[in-house]
């Protein structure tokens, strides 16, 4: 197993690549673009599902129904004084189950974010290549498929194609 | 004329050189600065150890007025800290790109803001290593706090805001401190690299750090409007004439996002002069603020006529004697000069298009902090020294700890933010480089 890199300078050029690899049965877990700001126009091909906003709204619920519990509980077992007051407020008790909640979703979103972005991830041996000033790097895991992926990658617009290491 | 692609190349790595070498060496005067601000924070630390040792009897506080300073400043700087959540998270949902240089500058005043203000109930319990007792923890006395009280919500909303605004501030910055490592040697690219959290760049991290923002945007704005809510709920919970009224959440979220939009102008003011920052923040982040803060001095003031005009035509004899007390006399005089902060000098500054210049927005700007806080002063003591009960009435003058513990706050901001330009780039390089590209 080895990796290819190419360099493009217009992210254009790099996703008409990536296109013609994923046609040519290169799975798009294979392939990664590097860039130093956000890249515009995101290849159809390595789009990947984001299960961030499932990751929040599941945690918020969570870590809201726990804080709700948690005061229901406590409030009911042992009984404060409070005046006439109903022992459990739905009122009162909704300002924390409203911050727990929101405390939930923030949770969410960072460990989804460390989670699908692979940081903290052991790479295991996956080259980081160096990024230039402008443009994109491609690079390609490549199998027994390696010479298919240097035909693609010399056919293309890339300014150059090198092994990864 | 070159390509547009060269352009960008030479556009990236001149933002990031020039962005990352603001960062590099400490003139004197920044020493300087530094050592006069850490002094104070300093004092400031001593007046309260003072005061922990002590006791709390060294402070001005006292029957019938239980919260002094310590309250007003708490309500000052959780204000203020609106600034980065909302303008941030507000632009930032809305895809205005002028944000792009504003942004990482108002997160920053958010996390101190909150960090300061959120000392403020710790200093004010008087026997600050029992804290831990507003905490929900099992406990052998069987003993919570509790629910039902503004000061438990408090500290969930605070906590909560203060891990969303850290949370806030730190996603965008990993990008950033990914080029930082990469351009720095020694322990500064152990710690960079540690920070960032292995930042490769891959299109897979754009794709979920820029989802997770707009995701953050969202849960921060809803948390920013309830922390105020809940510091108003503080007041209004209670049936002490003039706090219980049903305005008050919306008039504290209102007059929070005031401050912070006058704080947040202030700060790229003096970033701008001190760090050369021009070519950066340019006139038009001013103006487009200063127009946002002419909105919010209207929307204050509408608040302020609605609130007192309700007040005195209910004609309560124990809420006009608040209302005298605060309009004439000595609270008087600070009343007319909160008015004079918050409307009028903005009014007459940013609201005659000719008159309209960094400086007078700056001057505007600082007006405003002036007005806010005297409008805390105002809403706290007066209301506080004339209860219900006129056998009650009594005064407030702060004492000398409760006057260095605010100097040293506003000491402190100062610090931090020192502090924070000389670690971490105030401008966002690669939201800035993203911003150029588009154009």
């Amino acid at each position: 197993m080895g990796f290819l890199k190419a360099e493009f300078r217009k992210t254009a050029d790099a996703v008409l690549a990536i296109e013609r690899l994923a046609s040519a049965g290169i799975p798009k877990r294979a392939m990664e673009l590097y860039s130093r700001r956000p890249i515009e126009g995101y290849p159809q091909a390595l789009r990947r599902r984001s299960f961030i906003s499932l990751g929040a709204v599941v945690s918020a619920i969570l870590l809201g129904g726990s804080a709700t519990a948690l005061m229901f509980l406590i409030q009911r077992d042992y009984p404060l004084v409070t005046g006439g007051m109903p022992i459990v407020s739905g009122w009162a008790t909704g300002v924390v189950t409203f911050e727990a909640t929101m405390a939930g979703a923030v949770l969410g979103i960072c460990l989804m974010l460390l989670w699908e972005s692979g940081l903290l991830e052991r790479r295991q041996g996956t080259p980081v290549p160096d990024l230039p000033d402008q443009g994109v790097v491609l690079q390609v895991r490549c199998e027994d498929d390696a010479e298919i992926v240097a035909a693609i990658l010399d056919e293309s617009e890339a300014k150059r194609v090198e092994v990864a290491d | 004329m070159q390509p547009s692609s060269v352009r960008e190349a030479k556009t990236h790595a001149r933002v990031r050189d020039d962005i990352l070498g603001r960062m590099q060496g400490a003139s004197g005067g920044y020493l300087a600065a530094v050592t006069f601000f850490g002094g104070v924070v300093a004092w400031a630390m001593f007046a309260w150890a003072y005061q922990i040792f002590g006791g709390f009897g060294h402070t001005g506080v006292r029957r019938p007025v239980y919260w002094g300073l310590y309250i007003v400043n708490f309500v000052f700087w959780i204000g203020i800290s609106h600034a980065g959540t909302l303008i941030s998270a507000i632009l930032r949902l809305t895809g205005a790109s002028w944000r792009k240089p504003v942004t990482r500058a108002a997160e920053a005043i958010t996390v101190f803001c909150l960090l300061i203000g959120g000392m403020f109930p710790l200093i004010h319990i008087g026997r600050t290593w029992q804290f831990y007792w507003m905490i929900p923890y099992p406990n052998e006395r069987l003993l919570w706090p509790n629910f039902r009280s503004p000061l438990f919500w408090d500290l969930t909303a605070i906590l909560t805001y203060l891990a969303g605004s850290l949370v806030f501030l730190y996603l965008p910055l990993i990008p950033d401190l990914a080029e930082m490592a990469g351009q720095s040697s020694g322990v500064k690219r152990r710690v960079y690299s540690i920070l960032a959290l292995g930042w490769t760049g891959s299109a897979r991290q754009w794709q979920a750090l820029e989802r997770a923002m707009k995701l953050m945007a969202i849960v921060i704005l809803a948390i920013a409007v309830s922390v105020h809510s809940v510091v108003a709920y503080d007041f209004s919970m209670s049936i002490t004439p003039t706090w219980h009224s049903t305005i008050f959440a919306p008039y504290f979220v209102v007059g929070a996002i005031f401050s912070g939009i006058a704080a947040l102008v202030l700060v790229m003011a003096a970033l701008r002069k001190l760090m050369g920052l021009e070519e950066y923040l340019q006139e038009t982040h001013f103006v487009n603020l200063g127009k946002l803060l002419i909105l919010m001095s209207l929307i204050w003031l509408y608040f302020t006529f609605s609130e007192h005009l309700t007040t005195w035509y209910g004609n309560l004899p124990r809420e006009i004697r608040v209302i005298n007390v605060r309009e004439h006399g000595f609270y008087g005089i600070l009343f007319w000069t909160m008015v004079a902060c918050n409307f009028v000098i903005p009014f007459i500054l940013l609201g005659i298009s000719k008159l309209r210049s960094i400086a007078t927005i700056a001057i505007s700007s600082g007006a405003v902090l002036i007005g806010m806080w005297l409008e805390r002063f105002l809403i706290v003591i007066p209301s506080l020294s004339t209860p219900a009960l006129p056998a009650a009435w009594g005064g407030y003058a702060p004492s000398w700890i409760e006057l260095s513990i605010t100097a040293g706050t506003f000491a402190a901001m100062a610090l931090l933010y020192l502090l924070f330009v000389k670690a971490f780039p105030i401008i966002a390089i690669w939201e800035y480089d993203d911003g150029i590209s588009e154009s």
